[in-house]
């Protein structure tokens, strides 16, 4: 017995943690990937791949042949070029009522954003951190550019 | 030139400083556009008009002048990253039935058609009532709408871990009326593929 309950925990131990927070939900999937692209998760750099789900504090990171395309829960839909660093600081979504927040941090280069269901309840749910300024946004499509290395 | 001179330079000549940041309303897919704020912590700028621009420089925001030659250069990879939008596709029933109405049949088979397009998908269904009685039971009748529908797109091959389901109940009619207003159009579940 103790040596199964032993086996049992030494399982536990080596099976590697499920990705994100423990029992923490997607937020996002990765829709498409161009060139080179990491995901910064708890400390590990893991290269984004279709399908994969993204978790709240993931940073995203594209190399200077590098995008990605990923479409949040509430159906908005952020794109990246190359040469950009990305970090999904916050994301709240509940899918009955459509309240929430998302604030991501845009440290550098260029980002699409086709705004989605969390920013037609609650206004001012939707913020973009950048270096210089921060962006509220009012259900709608727009870009930002963050120039060099911040 | 120390940096502080170049600093104090850049705030009296803003426009001869690199710029820092470039924020842009782009036409949403209706050619309409809503709004974006861009607060430097000194001042906030709207923009609200399809090509509006900010940018920063040395810090500070205002609006800017920016071509759409320009705007679809510096964003072309960003855009080109872009994946398909989500998409949306409203189901209606016969009165007091499960049987989805002709047209509805259509717009269902669609679903199938859109998940092609796709490289990897996830379904969520979302379901509304009319105003007739009250919020609770609205909530469950919303929620088995759209459970039913799960199992049908189950039952016609879609994987049940791509799929979501939610209520909205009477809280977000897809045609506005009074309370307690019989209204066959918010009797809909809402299936969107992105």
């Amino acid at each position: 017995m103790a040596l199964i309950l032993w086996l049992a925990a030494l399982l536990l131990v080596a099976t590697p943690s499920a990705p994100g927070a423990a029992g923490a939900a997607p937020i996002a999937q990765v829709k498409t990937v161009m060139g080179k692209v990491v995901i910064q998760r708890s400390g590990q750099r893991l290269p984004a791949n279709i399908g994969d789900p993204l978790f709240e504090k993931d940073v995203i990171e594209t190399g200077p042949d590098g995008g990605i395309g990923i479409t949040f829960i509430d159906n908005t839909v952020f794109s990246t070029g190359p040469n950009s660093q990305l970090a999904l600081d916050e994301f709240q979504f509940d899918s009955n009522n459509f309240r929430g927040s998302l604030l991501a941090d845009m440290r550098q280069g260029s980002l699409a954003v086709v705004a989605g269901d969390i920013t037609r309840s609650s206004p001012g749910a939707m913020k973009i951190k950048t270096p210089t300024a921060v962006l509220g946004v009012r259900g709608t499509t727009f870009a930002v550019q963050v120039y060099g290395d911040h | 030139m120390p940096r502080p001179l170049i600093a104090f330079a850049c705030t009296i000549l803003l426009a001869g400083c690199p710029r820092q940041a470039l924020f842009v309303v782009l036409p949403n897919e209706e050619g309409g556009a809503g709004a974006i704020t861009v607060d430097d912590g000194k001042t906030v700028t709207t923009l609200d008009q399809p090509y509006a621009a900010a940018e920063s420089r040395a810090g500070s925001s205002g609006p800017v002048e920016e071509s759409r030659g320009n705007i679809g250069v510096i964003f072309h990879r960003a855009i080109a990253a872009q994946p398909l939008l989500p998409r949306h596709f409203r189901l209606y029933f016969i009165l007091g039935s499960n049987e989805l109405t002709p047209e509805s049949v259509i717009a269902y088979r669609g679903v199938f058609d859109d998940i092609k397009k796709r490289p990897v998908y996830e379904i969520a269904v979302i379901g509304h009532t009319d105003t007739l009685g009250d919020l609770r039971t609205n909530q469950a009748l919303s929620l088995a709408r759209s459970a039913a529908i799960r199992d049908r797109l189950v039952r016609d091959g879609i994987a049940s871990g791509a799929i979501s389901i939610a209520g909205r109940g009477k809280r977000d009619l897809i045609v506005s009326t009074a309370d307690q207003i019989a209204e066959p159009l918010n009797r809909c579940v809402v299936i969107t593929v992105r």
